[in-house]
């Protein structure tokens, strides 16, 4: 990959051989081992077949394939052949390997670009760049909705009609260059050359490299986090189980206790209990943990296929888990056991030891007038033993709490998706985007055949360009969408402030506003190309008032009005248009035919658009649905294994009522209605603490993860009804699973056996 | 079949039963061949050194266990051959258990474990209430304590007036004072005794000897076999061997109620006289203001 890269501004070409003489004559030149440089220009890519239809925005590169002098970033081929072997003019290129394996494109094949070009690709390669594709939007593992076209340089000037140019230089450096000061060099070269801005980046401003390497971390800590939660929820587990089994030797310890056994040799049994079963679970865990991560790296080798891919085992992370898995389930045991020993071994020793002392909270009902003793047994029960009613409610409440924090993450996915789709559809779902591959005037041919074409009925000429905005210390990178502030075809609305006047104004996105610190009213400082020749572009500031928050909860979207475009010399030039198809004119049609305009890079109906943020967090919907669904089992079963645990220390309650003929539904509706108790406060807790871990998670940690869209947190109703559903149907069925167990009773026995 | 007064039909009959448990490929007979009746207001005790099948039948004949083979008739119906719901009113019906570790419901004060009964019989007994029952058996300071909050006896007490709360005509009772010392046990044994009185039919499971002798009839069983069934050994002189030498006078006045009492019974039985009943509870009560029990033993 690249040390430094040179991107003239947008709408910038330079000559290729003027701009490699511009640097090699600067000072600093020797830095410099390898230089690569490049045309990249936006297109549409129609890969479609017989079988499918796929038009898809996508960029050409054309780079000099001739000498490994001259190349920077490689091309790892993996499929058909490179393009070393084809003559430099030759009609060919290699597809991008993400988007040729998405769509299960063939190694070998051909492709319409937009103004109706066609060529051939010979095979499909992996560039760094693009281990991660990224849209110019920003879209994240975009490969649905990107193609990106490698070609040779002279065949990607000759497609595009530009001999000579070229926009983007690669460059490596040697060990010792300070990439500093080599910036400033070139940018000067580049501006005494043809009055042209320069942006510069290192693989740290890429965002597939921060995607790799930055944000590694920031994944590695979603990722703990979200272990963490696991973990919580099985060491509560583990903490359950231990309390009950302790408590039913509570009895045999307090005799042991009585005989005069020392604690400490009582202490060991269920100890060495608990060693055991640590020591089991944490083979066991261990053997899961090497498939689970096997299946984990395989699912992240096809979701980011990169040329070389190691999954060594990790024997810390590995021994870290053994030490937790062995360590927690003691801790877990150790500390009810003391509690146990604590206990006066009289106590422990009469009946009902599981009862608290002095009856819990009992006696608050006890003086209650007595009748349907059965309709309040259930509430008793909890009372006098609220300990052992709080494990059980807690137990579900953890279960109850990973389901919400998961379902509640794909519900804010889904209303921030929704929020997005309102926006960006408003009244005019048809609408469709049209990007220019250039700067054209507003009343040129090419801007006449699109908005005059029959297949639309009206069109908005519009700009879009890179920029950053800048308040105090804090910059923050923006697509600036110059749009009619006035169109009655679309315009962004207002979540607070107002649109802009006369003075130049934007509106920004709240997260963007939030970050600069500033508010409706506030002067912020606005970094822009500004048109400095025909073809040559720098960059300029201007204060630029932010008049109105945008609700698109996307960081980087910035709207201005189109008639401001003086400020960037723009005036009259246009590179973008929104259109509505016209009457019974498909958004497929407008695509064909505008497809076949000059000057049209990509046509896009704007429900596309959201496939940004489908694609920014589409990776996350798909972990989460799968975790979802280890949540409701896991959920399930926690619920269940409480409840079950329950009935079994009821079974001498129930063999009671049955020697005394109790009907099996009355025994039954006891059973029930505890469990429900139990069941729904369980839930109601697990819903608090859900939310609570909701928004922590959503702004302490996917704030990091993904900074660039704002999240609504929101739990919706059927979230809350699955909850419920899952605490009430477990209730209700775990006595009823149980029941065969409960009517197959040996009565005798259970009642002749001691507690 | 031998019927000791000779004039009630049987309120239980149990003709050639067997209980046969398989523990692999060894088989225990817990009972074996066992006939037995029982009149209507007797008060019987089964008597046997341990193994020899005593709990298994007063299982099988409160329908918690089924017998391997033969008939079970109770009130004239074969329990043997009902259903599980049949079995199950049948037992919410008829019969009432005391269990030797009592199996009152933790989670209900004395007053609620009582009320149980009153409920689980979906009648209301002699139109008492479990208030009322808690104070026959003594217990009415301790209405509202939970079972962990009551000695063994208590506990017993509160097990027995659940029983009796449930108004059922048979009392089945395994080991009742099994657990509790020799006072606690007169007291409990006493309040079954004056059960028999009020028409229920009384059956204590015991291997004390002691206990035996103030039964109207005594079945003894060895090794799930009926060795010996009839008046208990004594039963007239062996009253006083129920007292510490130390406490004989005391415990004589006990065991003089206790003797009023039986005799009475003997009396009565046949009649089924309701206000013979009414009298010789009368005369218990009486019995009892003169000499507290407790008084009595301390
Ligand atoms: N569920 C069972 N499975 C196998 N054998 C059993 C079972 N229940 C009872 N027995 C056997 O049946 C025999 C009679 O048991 P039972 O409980 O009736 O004795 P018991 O006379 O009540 O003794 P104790 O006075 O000790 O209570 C015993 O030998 C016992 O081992
Ligand atoms: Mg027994």
């Amino acid at each position: 990959m690249y040390d430094l890269r040179l991107s003239l501004t947008q709408g910038s070409y330079l000559d290729q051989t003027e701009l490699l003489n511009a640097v090699s004559s600067i000072d600093h030149a020797d830095w410099i081992t390898a230089t690569e440089p490049r045309l990249i220009l936006p297109t549409l890519v129609d890969a479609s077949s017989a079988a499918q239809s796929v038009i898809v925005p996508g960029r050409l590169i054309g780079t000099d394939t001739g000498s490994a002098q001259t190349r920077v970033n490689d091309l790892y081929i993996t499929g058909g052949h490179g393009l070393e072997g084809e003559p430099a003019d030759a009609p060919v290129a290699v597809l991008e390997h993400k988007f040729a394996a998405f769509y299960e494109l063939p190694p070998q094949g051909d492709i319409r670009l937009s103004g109706d070009r066609s060529l051939r690709y010979v095979g499909t390669g992996l560039s760094p760049e693009y281990f991660v594709v990224f849209t110019d939007e920003g879209g994240m593992m975009a490969e649905a909705n990107f193609a990106v076209v490698f070609l040779s340089l002279q065949t990607a000037q000759t497609l595009v009609e530009r001999p000579g140019m070229v926009n983007d230089v690669l460059f490596t450096l040697a060990a010792d260059a300070d990439s500093d000061t080599l910036r400033a060099e070139l940018a000067v070269a580049v501006d005494e050359l043809a009055n042209v801005g320069a942006s510069f980046m290192v693989p740290q401003d890429d965002p597939a490299y921060n995607m790799l390497y930055e944000d590694i971390a920031k994944d590695e800590l979603f990722w703990r986090a979200m272990a963490y939660l696991f973990l919580a929820g099985a060491v509560f587990g583990a903490f359950n189980l231990a309390t009950r089994l302790v408590e039913a030797q509570r009895r045999e310890i307090g005799i042991q206790m009585a005989l005069g056994v020392m604690p400490r040799w009582i202490a060991i049994r269920p100890l060495l209990v608990a060693v055991q079963i640590a020591v089991l679970g944490v083979v066991f865990g261990l053997i899961i943990g090497v498939f689970v991560g096997d299946a984990f790296g395989d699912l992240l080798q096809t979701m980011m296929p990169l040329p070389i891919s190691l999954q060594p085992f990790q024997p810390r992370i590995f021994l870290e888990a053994a030490a937790l898995g062995i360590a927690l389930p003691l801790l877990a045991t150790l500390f009810p056991v003391l509690r146990a020993l604590r206990v006066e071994p009289v106590d422990a020793i009469r009946t009902g030891h599981l009862v608290a002392k002095g009856g819990g909270f009992a006696p608050l009902l006890a003086r209650r007038a007595s009748s349907r003793v059965l309709t309040w047994m259930p509430l008793r029960n909890l009372l006098c033993a609220p300990r052992r009613a709080l494990l059980t409610l807690l137990g579900i409440a953890a279960a109850i709490t990973l389901l919400v924090l998961i379902m509640g993450m794909l519900d804010s996915f889904a209303v921030t998706l929704d929020q997005a789709r309102v926006e960006l559809l408003q009244a005019n779902p048809e609408r469709m985007l049209v990007q220019l591959n250039f700067f054209y005037p507003e009343n040129s041919p090419i801007i006449a055949n699109i908005s005059q074409s029959p297949v639309v009925s009206g069109a908005d000429a519009s700009l879009k360009l890179g920029g950053y905005m800048i308040h105090d210390d804090t910059t923050v990178e923006t697509l600036l969408d110059m749009v009619d502030m006035t169109s009655t075809l679309w315009r962004p609305s207002l979540a607070s402030g107002s649109y802009p006047g006369e003075r130049p104004g934007v509106l920004i996105s709240a997260i963007a506003a939030r970050d600069l610190g500033v508010q409706p009213g506030d002067t912020i400082t606005l970094r822009h190309p500004q048109r400095t020749g025909l073809l040559s572009y720098g960059w300029a500031e201007s204060e630029v008032e932010v008049s109105g928050i945008h609700p698109l909860p996307l960081r980087f979207q910035t709207y201005m009005d189109f008639r401001q475009a003086e400020m960037m010399g723009l005036a009259g030039l246009v590179n973008a248009l929104q259109v509505t198809p016209a009457p019974g004119v498909t958004q497929d049609q407008v695509q064909q035919a505008l497809f076949d305009q000059f000057g049209v890079a990509s046509v896009q109906p704007v429900s596309a658009v959201i496939r940004v943020f489908e694609d920014l967090i589409g990776e996350f919907v798909a972990i989460f649905s799968v975790m979802q669904v280890a949540a409701v089992i896991l959920a399930v079963l926690i619920a269940y294994n409480s409840t079950s645990i329950n009935i079994d220390e009821r079974r001498r309650d129930m063999a009671t009522m049955f020697a005394f003929g109790t009907r099996v539904r009355t025994a039954l509706r006891v059973e029930i209605v505890e469990h429900l108790l139990t069941s729904i406060f369980g839930t109601a807790l697990g819903c608090v603490l859900g939310f609570a871990f909701l928004v922590v998670l959503l702004t302490q940690v996917f704030d990091v993860v993904i900074p660039d869209i704002e999240m609504t947190i929101t739990v919706q109703p059927l979230t809350l009804l699955v909850a419920l559903v899952i605490g009430v149907l477990v209730a209700v069925l775990t006595p009823i699973l149980n029941l065969r167990k409960l009517i197959g009773m040996d009565i005798p026995s259970t009642l002749r056996v001691m507690e | 079949m031998e019927n000791r007064t000779g004039i009630r039909h049987s309120i239980i009959e149990l003709e050639q039963i067997s209980k046969r448990y398989r523990m692999g490929d060894v088989g225990v007979a817990a009972l074996d061949n066992v006939s037995l009746c029982v009149a209507p207001g007797e008060f019987l005790v089964v008597l046997g050194p341990s193994g020899s099948g005593k709990t298994t039948l007063l299982n099988l004949i409160g329908a918690l266990d089924t017998a391997s083979s033969g008939d079970i008739c109770i009130a004239g119906q074969n329990i043997t051959r009902m259903n599980r719901a049949q079995r199950f009113r049948y037992r919410r019906e008829m019969v009432s258990f005391i269990f030797q570790s009592f199996n009152l419901f933790p989670g209900l004060s004395a007053l609620d474990n009582v009320q149980f009964g009153v409920e689980s019989a979906e009648r209301k007994p002699n139109g008492m209430t479990a208030r009322e029952m808690l104070e026959r058996v003594g217990l009415d300071h301790r209405l509202h304590h939970f079972p962990h909050q009551l000695s063994g006896g208590e506990q017993q007490r509160v097990a027995i007036a659940r029983a009796l709360a449930t108004g059922n005509p048979i009392l089945l009772a395994d080991e009742p004072t099994g657990e509790l010392d020799f006072k606690t046990g007169i007291q409990i044994l006493e309040l079954l005794h004056e059960q028999s009185h009020l028409d229920k039919t009384v059956i204590i499971v015991t291997h004390n000897r002691e206990i035996a002798r103030v039964a109207d009839r005594v079945v003894e069983l060895s090794s799930g076999h009926i060795v010996r069934d009839g008046v208990p050994d004594n039963h007239k002189t062996a009253i006083a061997d129920l007292s510490w030498e130390e406490a004989r006078d005391e415990t004589m006045a006990i065991v003089d109620a206790l003797v009023l009492a039986r005799l009475a019974s003997a009396m009565a039985a046949g009649r089924g006289d309701c206000a013979d009943h009414r009298a010789r509870h009368r005369h218990l009560q009486r019995t009892h203001q003169h000499v507290p029990l407790a008084a009595a033993v301390e």
